[in-house]
């Protein structure tokens, strides 16, 4: 396990006490007592960059806290592998892609090194993600119970890539996704478990103006000119082309700046040739800022946030889509698309704007502009909306709530 | 000596004479003062009048019986330095004797404070051991000062004792204080139900000299330095209110969402699929926005009414089942029938709509619930309250909501309790009356606790 990540987020339970209330604290206290001493393992391929290795940070601390014996760690790839989980990710997302016979060769291959060399001995083995799906095949001999944590938008994969995936998928006890439209027909249970945000965390905790200020002097962002932010990596599936177009469109009315800010992922290899692309859609034009900024520039990204009068989170596909959930904490009016979990998080005229298409996303966008007072009801909302549904202790209620109904098949379990 | 005696009879009888004449002078001012004092005292109503003079009375004559003997060496024949020794020895008994008396005095009436005030006799105990070390301590340095001894040294070495000791228990000491405080203004005692600040609440089992013990709901016991409560707000309710033979154990509902992997894109294939849900997608679909959408009044309508409305865009349909009153009905299954017969009506009267294709899937989801005893317990109405505004919106949630469907009857478990426990017919019902449907869970719970606060006041 990663040690040195884990203690940069050793974040105490009792303080998000404040934030959400003592009993939730209890209540968390409470079901943990009874799953004390268990031992979960959880594996993903990245210690950082991208939202499941900012979610296992803090979230493996915490469930620490609470007498589980929680343990994080990575399988090892290279970039011939990493670029064939970036076409399964993509082939799940319902993208193109041509996942060829050598592609899985090399993804077994890499899986069975790891299967190998990975050191596992736990009750529960909690797997993110496809790339390392294949950990299963050590079931038989290790026993524990096996839980398969999906976080991508399944809703319309590749048939092929999920047929290869789907014979390992079906060998694990328990499957987890974000979102119902990305349940499956399978012979395993399926729950559903969404991500969240730690309003603790630096990209989320609340900030002074003063460093709000500082970070727009740094990256030349005028204060008082209407902003409108979205916050992804640099992917094909966040649609930063689709943003530039929708801002265009809006900006011919309304004057305002665009800020398009990520960064890159270890696992996401295609990153920087989106960037590139994206810089280039930009062209010169001075109402519009490509920041690319690295893993770690969380207060830049809640300084951002913060500063931005709408957020945007045009995708085309999407998992989850936790920067939505920063934004309506911020208590920010967010302009979204349909897809993937999103409506989860907004709920379209209550908590925010929902869209379609390119015309969709820049009409919703001169709505909020025009409409302040509508925008601050929208954000006001969204906060709640966040703190009752997409905060981290709910999730690490979900997920101890989890652990004990993957040992016990009963629809009503009494503690 | 008979000759001796003839030649100086003087000399014996003017110190006896003025010694006798003290006495008597003791015996009447005694008298006349003690006569004016208890008067004096028994106007005013004082408790300690006849500790005062009973204690004071015999070291009273005491004193002019050493008066009278002090009188008769200064006028005596003796030697001036046999006298001057008689004389510091009278002097020192004299000191001895008001020292004694003071420690006797503030024993006597500290135990009428005692026997007034409860709860104080530790920390009464140890004041006055302070008190009478303190008398004894200065009583000891006016005797040595009287006697010549260098007392600075001693002085200085006290002081720092002193100092020592009371930085090493101050906090103690701030305690002890704060506890002669409390028991003075006896604005708390024990079996009284106590809120401190904001958060701890409990019955005050123990109160003592340092501390006072409290027993919460959850069955903790908390201990709080006297100190401490003498800075915090506190709300007394005063007394136990009547205790129910079977407290009321709090549980938490925590649900986790199962997806079943099965939707619908039309209007019939949401009924066949809702003919053979189970009880746990009904109960999902009908009430999963109660705990989601807590910020929302009013909250929306049953995930069927939504999608119909927003996915088909059929809202009379929508209409239709957003009417349907969740509350009038006590088992899923009647929900589930009505939900059926009012979308098959529908459709006999629509026969078009039943494969118009939504704009989105409808997703069957259930929950699977886990059922956890929390450690709260309430045995009268007091308690109750202060749990219920403790416990989570998944507590109550459990009791009000599921318990409807578990009793199978218009009731709840807080309604069904506070009748079988304390015959509190009324306050059950106007609980049993409220709509849980049409307003937010925390709503919800500021109308119960208001319902009991009047129903104690």
């Amino acid at each position: 396990m990663n040690d040195t990540i884990i203690s940069q987020y050793k974040t105490r339970l009792e303080e998000y006490q404040p934030i959400v209330g003592k009993n939730i604290i209890d209540e968390l206290k409470i079901l943990g007592s009874h799953l004390a001493g268990r031992k979960v393992h959880n594996i993903n391929s990245t210690f950082s960059g991208g939202g499941v290795a900012e979610i296992l940070a803090r979230m493996v601390p915490l469930l620490q806290q609470l007498g589980i014996d929680a343990t994080w760690d990575v399988i090892q790839g290279d970039d011939a592998f990493f670029n064939v989980t970036k076409k399964f990710h993509n082939a799940l997302h319902g993208k193109d892609e041509s996942v060829s016979k050598d592609d899985l060769d090399i993804f077994m291959e890499t899986s069975r090194k790891n299967n190998g060399s990975m050191a596992l001995n736990s009750d529960i083995y909690y797997i993110h993600d496809p790339q390392p799906i294949m950990l299963i095949e050590r079931k038989k001999s290790l026993g524990g119970k096996w839980i398969w944590r999906c976080h991508i938008d399944v809703s319309h994969p590749d048939k092929e890539v999920w047929k290869f995936l789907r014979k390992y998928v079906v060998q694990y006890d328990a499957t987890v996704f974000s979102s119902p439209e990305f349940s499956q027909q399978l012979p395993v249970r399926q729950y559903m478990i969404s991500p969240s945000i730690d309003p603790l965390s630096d990209k989320n905790r609340e900030i002074a103006p003063s460093v709000i200020q500082s970070v727009l002097d740094k990256f030349g962002l005028v204060n008082g000119k209407p902003m409108v932010v979205q916050i992804s990596r640099f992917d094909y599936l966040k649609d930063p082309l689709g943003v530039i177009q929708a801002f265009r469109m809006v900006r011919k009315g309304i004057d305002c700046q665009l800020v398009l800010a990520g960064g890159t992922a270890d696992d996401d290899p295609e990153s920087s040739r989106v960037l590139e692309e994206v810089r280039e859609c930009a062209g010169n034009d001075p109402d519009i800022k490509i920041l690319a900024i690295p893993p770690g520039s969380d207060l830049e990204i809640n300084a951002l946030q913060r500063a931005a009068t709408v957020v945007f989170q045009k995708s085309l596909k999407e998992g989850f889509g936790l920067t939505i959930s920063e934004a309506l904490w911020k208590s920010k009016p967010v302009v979204a698309t349909a897809v993937g979990g999103i409506p989860l998080q907004v709920i379209n005229k209550v908590t925010g704007l929902l869209c379609h298409s390119v015309d969709g996303a820049a009409y919703a966008l001169k709505q909020l502009l025009s409409n302040p007072d509508y925008a601050t009801w929208l954000g006001k909302n969204g906060h709640e909306h966040v703190k009752q549904n997409f905060l981290i202790t709910r999730h690490v209620k979900e997920y101890l709530l989890l652990f004990i109904v993957v040992d016990n098949p009963s629809d009503t379990i009494f503690l | 000596m008979i000759e001796w005696f003839q030649q100086n009879w003087l000399l014996v009888v003017v110190p006896l004479s003025l010694f006798l004449a003290f006495c008597i002078i003791g015996l009447w001012a005694r008298r006349v003062l003690y006569n004016h004092l208890d008067r004096q005292l028994s106007k005013s109503g004082w408790g300690g009048r006849d500790v005062l003079i009973q204690t004071t009375r015999g070291p009273f004559f005491f004193w002019f019986v050493l008066l009278g003997l002090y009188v008769a060496i200064a006028f005596s024949s003796l030697p001036e330095d046999t006298k001057s020794l008689i004389i510091k020895v009278i002097a020192s008994i004299f000191i001895v004797s008001i020292i004694w008396l003071l420690v006797i005095l503030s024993e006597r009436l500290l135990s009428i404070y005692m026997s007034e005030v409860q709860n104080v006799k530790q920390p009464a105990k140890y004041v006055m051991t302070a008190l009478r070390s303190t008398l004894i301590i200065v009583g000891l340095l006016i005797l040595l000062d009287y006697w010549g001894w260098p007392l600075t040294p001693l002085i200085l070495l006290m002081a720092i004792v002193m100092l020592v000791i009371i930085v090493a228990s101050r906090d103690a000491l701030s305690n002890i204080f704060s506890g002669f405080e409390i028991s003075a203004s006896r604005l708390v005692k024990e079996g009284d139900f106590i809120k401190i600040g904001s958060d701890d609440a409990g019955y005050v089992t123990d109160m003592g000299w340092r501390n006072i013990t409290v027993r919460t709901p959850d069955q903790n016991t908390i201990v709080i330095p006297n100190s401490k409560l003498v800075r915090e707000t506190i709300v007394n309710y005063g007394r136990p209110l009547k205790k129910s033979e079977k407290p009321f154990h709090f549980y938490t509902r925590l649900s986790l969402k199962e997806l079943t992997g099965l939707k619908a894109t039309n209007l019939i294939a949401l009924i066949n699929i809702l003919k053979t849900a189970p009880d746990s997608i009904v109960y999902y679909h009908t009430h999963h926005f109660l705990e989601e959408h807590q910020y929302l009044t009013p909250e929306p309508a049953n995930d069927f009414a939504l999608w119909i409305g927003d996915a088909l865009d059929n809202p009379v349909l929508s209409e239709k089942l957003a009417n349907i009153d969740t509350f009038e009905y006590t088992s899923l299954g009647s929900l589930k029938a009505s939900l059926i017969s009012v979308i098959e009506q529908y459709m006999a009267e629509n026969p078009d709509i039943r494969f118009t294709q939504a704009e989105r899937d409808f997703h069957f989801i259930k929950v699977v619930n886990v059922i956890s005893p929390t450690p709260y317990f309430a045995s009268d109405l007091r308690e109750f309250v202060e749990v219920l505004r403790k416990v989570t919106i998944d507590s109550l949630y459990y009791h009000i909501f599921e318990s409807r469907l578990r009793l199978q009857k218009r009731s709840n478990d807080f309604s069904v309790w506070i009748r079988d426990s304390f015959g509190e017919s009324d306050l059950a019902d106007k609980i049993d009356n409220l709509v849980p449907y049409t307003t937010t869970i925390e709503g919800l719970r500021s109308v119960i606790i208001q319902l009991i606060e009047k129903r104690i006041k």
